[in-house]
């Protein structure tokens, strides 16, 4: 595992772009880091190229009709928009059936 | 789905030099759906100990590292290119936030980059008054210093005092210009090329550049 940040994951830019407050990340829950680390340890590994998270995550956000900039307080937040593309990138990959605690 | 809360958090945060913000800061849940998304992620996480896949300490630490481990080396491209490159400094003095991008170096939301240069008769030090405004795209996460209240209202008032207590000394003849950071602007300083870096080329100079150097409260010493 890499002791630095890559600056794919990082640096994302748009719609996709991690919240920061001065640099630093912005999470609001526990839950909204376990989500972070476990997609971006499990690309660390190799079980899938950055982009193809990032390209699922940027759907996810479409789907949504989420302007960044002008964010619907009903809609879902950043992280659940995480969360809902690794629960379909591991449901793709074979590394974890669809979750059904919902 | 279940319905979300929305607080009104705007009163809180519009400060001023806070803004322009990721929207999504200002989203909170109610503890149902807290409840609901943690039981999700616990799920995931469940599963992928037991296969081994993730364990729940190099998850901690993944955590650590992208929260503290965004170093400054981006400024220091910039600032070595800028030195070798006339072209690029001229784009970089007029409009730095292109400028940085060319170099692909994105991240910011919404806030302007300006690069101030030094000469041998101006010094400039960039601060924000207010808060810990800070150019992170190019510098990383802010040292502690430059959030604290000492050296964000006294920079102000004794600039020449505050950069000799980082030994920074400057003649008479120096002109000190003070940067104040705010939402739209963020300040980056483009430090005079160190004496002996001549024959250097673009990753060896990048390499003397140094964080300190960018905020302005040091001069780059001359390379033996």
């Amino acid at each position: 595992m890499s002791e630095t940040a890559r600056e794919d994951i990082a640096n994302m830019d748009g719609p996709a772009a991690l919240p920061r407050s001065s640099g630093e990340l912005v999470f609001h829950d526990t839950w909204e880091q376990r989500v972070f680390a476990i997609a971006v340890s499990l690309c660390e590994q190799g079980h899938y190229p950055w982009d193809a998270f990032r390209e699922r995550l940027i759907a996810e956000i479409d789907a949504a009709h989420e302007d960044p900039w002008h964010p619907d307080p009903g809609a879902p937040g950043y992280y659940e928009h995480w969360l809902a593309a690794l629960e379909k990138v591991l449901a793709e990959t074979g590394l974890a059936p669809p979750a059904n605690t919902r | 789905m279940s319905e979300h809360h929305e607080h009104d958090h705007a009163g809180a945060h519009a400060h001023g030099h806070g803004a322009p913000r990721n929207p999504y800061l200002d989203k909170r849940r109610n503890g149902e759906e807290t409840a609901v998304l943690e039981a999700r992620v616990k799920a995931i996480e469940a599963m992928l100990v037991d296969k081994g896949l993730v364990s729940t300490a190099a998850l901690d630490r993944m955590v650590e590292i992208y929260e503290h481990d965004l170093g400054p080396m981006n400024g220091a491209r910039v600032v070595a290119k800028a030195w070798t490159d006339p072209a690029y400094k001229a784009r970089l003095l007029e409009d730095a936030t292109a400028a940085i991008r060319e170099l692909g170096f994105g991240g910011l939301q919404g806030e302007h980059l300006v690069v101030v240069e030094n000469t041998p008769t101006v010094h400039n030090v960039v601060v924000c008054t207010l808060c810990s405004c800070y150019p992170w795209p190019v510098l990383g996460l802010p040292p502690s210093w430059y959030k604290e209240a000492p050296y964000r209202s006294r920079v102000v008032i004794d600039p020449r005092g505050v950069l000799a207590e980082f030994g920074t000394t400057l003649g008479d003849e120096v002109e000190v210009r003070v940067w104040d950071s705010s939402a739209e602007m963020r300040y980056l300083v483009l430090p005079e090329r160190p004496a002996g870096s001549e024959g250097l080329a673009e990753d060896a100079l990048a390499a003397l550049v140094t964080r300190d150097a960018m905020i302005g409260v040091t001069r780059l010493p001359a390379v033996a």
